[in-house]
């Protein structure tokens, strides 16, 4: 890699489990004023921002190409815009294209998503699937991803106990970092009483519905420092989609992950993913997913999830220490707000999650059922 | 007269005084007519919750004609022909208040088509000629029976199944002696018994049928017969499956957020609010949060109008019913920009023109100045952009 693409800046939201009062256009609006603030770039045509990427879920916007409805607060007016149709985090990888084919110097990256806004996040999901098969089987992200979780706790032995401290130890992690979502400590005992809703999965096993939105400038490597004294580099960038069918997918084999990360470590000269992060925060919107991509991304072996649970692997190797996508944040974004918290370790503004000296972040998203899109970020500084 | 997909035009008339919902006729007071080239012409009348059809070739008092021919009435009517398509191409014309013509689709039970009628000696002619190809000689195996139907009433008769030497035959007439005998006073019991409509026992406890002979055996006759299958039951032509017609609907709950809370909760006394910017001054329509020229949160509150110009108008002739709630717009209608009184440039304000006014709305452009309108408002507000109801000419 010759060039790096800097992120300069981040903004965002709190995560909320509620902004009745918001419509989505209000929350974009205060991560587009904190971006300008921070840098003090501009619009300007020659030197500022001439191009945004912009990230949301048309389904639960309820619009149609939802992007064209937030111009004004993504400043997007009379500029270039341009629509990640996918879990956000890719659009690190949109911008990094764009900015290191020499389109463009500085490129703009903002998203959002209101869950509450629709009625069911289930029916929403459900519109995911094909109609004629699958749909009317009543799949949805909760149930197809049933059947990862069961299969992966076949094959590494992870129990409904580890599921609950994943749980519990999300809730504790993110009770320290301001903009999580507010959620109530729970205990083991509490996790594991929580009413099944498909087996394994728990109701607190899943992510809760949450409603964010944020913001990133991002830049060529000539001009970061115009923006900031502290830039983060997207060294590493790769991504790969699996089968739509999950009956094409051996479920627990991370196949489209693993193909993900190698692409991005290659790029970034990841040797070894075990000792070469300081963070690592996978997207996991589900309990059973944190160790799950945890071996996707080569963090602990294959089949050794549970182990590495009860052995406080996940503290020793500084993953998910904001607490993950499990205390909250809305789908499409879950894993552009793991590369965001990294951006934060790694400037060294992660306040009490604050892992001294990190130099070198792994950011992990994925989007459809069980996993069928996978990201992977290396980000350094 | 022609049949299209096994219909005739008439039957669709013919068949509209039970297919009448006066629950959907209310407050019609309006005749409709339809011209079918080449099959004649109607006048459907509906009043007070009734409705009349005859068949005249006066249709000079209808609201609105249909034009259209045979095959792409009868389409339109049984689900055949997608209505819209068929109105975009002009195979479908309908002249006169189109928006009128859109309720007579909730005035009506969707027209089904009559399945020919099995009688039922149809049925015993069916259910017996069926017997031998319905036999499982590996069921029957080594059995030798003989099972005599006797069966009463007008279109009875007698027949005789034997099995034996694995094979089965199905004779006309009772001879011999028969291992069982079935005797039902009505044949018409028999065959629906045999559709599984009516229940043995309780054929057997009103008397209304008798078994004679070895009865055990009588119930192995669905072991060694396969079920007989009611060739009506499937209806129509099994759906030829290229297209799956489906609704989709997730409830949603929009946040207005503070600023077009205002601005809506304004129209409900009357007013309408724009936000302005505080660099290009420009006044934003329906108001928001930040002028997306300057990049800038708005500075204050405006009100503008009520009265303004018209900048553009179209003419909108379809309806576009709401697959949940049926509902639609009269048309033709007239979608408006207003400039309102203290906007300019390009900030108007989307609404409709009142229906009778459509064809008098002169547009505005540059510094020509287009129809002055008003807004007529709503008796009860309740803080939706239909609190006004529409713009009408301010004379």
């Amino acid at each position: 890699m010759g060039k790096r693409v800097a992120i300069c800046a981040v903004s965002q939201i709190k995560n909320d489990g509620d902004y009745w009062y918001l419509r989505f256009q209000n929350m974009l609006l205060p991560c587009l004023e904190a971006i300008l603030e921070q840098t003090g770039v501009t619009f300007d045509l020659d030197k500022g921002i001439r191009d945004i990427i912009t990230c949301s879920d048309d389904v639960y916007d309820a619009r149609t190409i939802s992007n064209n409805g937030v111009t004004d607060v993504v400043g997007a007016h009379l500029r270039g815009e341009e629509k990640m149709a996918q879990e956000a985090i890719n659009g690190l990888g949109y911008a990094m294209a764009s900015i290191l084919s020499g389109h463009d110097d500085v490129v703009l990256f903002m998203g959002h998503c209101k869950e509450t806004q629709t009625e069911s996040r289930l029916m929403n999901t459900n519109l995911a699937f094909d109609p004629f098969y699958s749909r009317p089987l009543g799949l949805d992200f909760i149930n197809a991803n049933a059947f990862q979780a069961r299969e992966y706790q076949d094959k590494s032995g992870l129990t409904d106990e580890h599921l609950a401290k994943i749980v519990v130890r999300s809730r504790e992690n993110a009770k320290k970092n301001p903009y999580a979502r507010e959620n109530e400590l729970v205990t083991v005992q509490d996790v594991m009483k929580s009413s099944m809703i498909a087996d394994p999965i728990r109701e607190l096993h899943l992510y809760p519905v949450t409603d964010w939105a944020f913001g990133m400038l991002l830049c060529c490597e000539e001009r970061a420092y115009e923006f900031t004294d502290n830039p983060v580099w997207i060294t590493g960038f790769g991504n790969c989609m699996d089968s739509y069918f999950l009956g094409d997918r051996d479920l627990t084999s991370n196949f489209s992950l693993k193909r993900a990360a190698q692409r991005a470590y290659e790029m970034a000269g990841i040797k070894d993913p075990k000792k070469d992060f300081d963070v690592v925060e996978l997207m996991d919107s589900f309990a059973y997913q944190l160790p799950l991509w945890a071996e996707g991304v080569g963090i602990v072996d294959e089949g050794k999830g549970a182990e590495w649970i009860d052995g406080k692997g996940a503290d020793d190797q500084n993953v998910n220490l904001s607490g993950g996508m499990l205390n909250g944040n809305p789908i499409i974004l879950g894993g552009v707000a793991r590369a965001l918290e990294c951006v934060l370790q790694l400037r060294g503004e992660a306040g009490k999650s604050q892992v001294k000296g990190a130099k070198r972040a792994l950011a992990h998203g994925c989007y459809g059922a069980a996993g069928q899109h996978q990201a992977v970020v290396v980000l350094e500084k | 007269m022609a049949e299209y997909f096994g219909v005739k035009v008439e039957d669709i008339f013919n068949t509209m005084q039970e297919r009448f919902r006066p629950e959907g006729a209310q407050g019609v007071d309006a005749s409709f007519g339809y011209d079918i080239t080449g099959e004649g012409k109607w006048k459907l009348t509906v009043k007070d919750g009734q409705m009349n059809i005859e068949e005249t070739e006066d249709l000079s008092d209808c609201v609105v004609v249909t034009i259209t021919d045979g095959e792409t009435f009868v389409g339109v009517n049984i689900g055949k022909v997608d209505g819209m398509s068929a109105f975009s191409s002009g195979k479908f014309k309908a002249e006169g208040d189109l928006g009128a013509l859109g309720k007579t689709a909730k005035m009506f039970r969707k027209y089904a088509p009559a399945k020919k009628e099995m009688s039922i000696r149809d049925y015993l002619i069916d259910m017996f000629g069926t017997v031998v190809e319905r036999f499982k000689p590996e069921a029957a195996k080594g059995m030798d029976i003989k099972f005599a139907f006797d069966l009463g009433g007008e279109y009875g008769g007698q027949w005789t199944v034997i099995i034996k030497d694995d094979t089965c035959q199905v004779i006309e007439k009772i001879e011999g002696k028969p291992t069982i005998k079935l005797e039902f006073m009505d044949a018409k019991d028999y065959v629906d018994f045999s559709l599984g409509k009516i229940d043995a026992q309780s054929l057997l406890a009103a008397g209304r049928a008798a078994v004679q002979g070895e009865i055990n055996l009588a119930l192995k006759w669905g072991e060694f017969f396969e079920k007989y299958l009611d060739p009506m039951a499937s209806g129509e032509k099994e759906q030829e499956l290229l297209v799956l017609k489906k609704t989709i609907s997730v409830g949603q709950r929009f946040a207005t957020g503070p600023v077009m809370g205002k601005f809506l909760n304004a129209l409900k006394d009357k007013k309408i609010l724009g936000t302005k910017c505080p660099e290009c001054g420009r006044i934003m329509l329906p108001a928001r949060e930040i002028c997306s020229e300057c990049r800038v949160r708005f500075s204050e509150w405006v009100e503008v109008g009520p009265k303004g110009q018209v900048r553009y108008m179209d003419y909108v002739y379809y309806a576009s019913p709401d697959p949940l709630t049926g509902e639609t717009r009269d048309t033709p209608y007239g979608m408006i920009s207003v400039l309102l009184d203290g906007c300019k440039g390009n900030d108007t304000f989307a609404h409709i023109v009142r229906n009778d006014q459509i064809d008098r709305i002169e547009f505005g452009w540059n510094e020509m100045a287009g129809t002055r309108v008003r807004p007529v408002w709503n008796e009860k507000r309740t803080g939706s952009i239909f609190d006004i109801k529409y713009f009408e000419i301010d004379e």
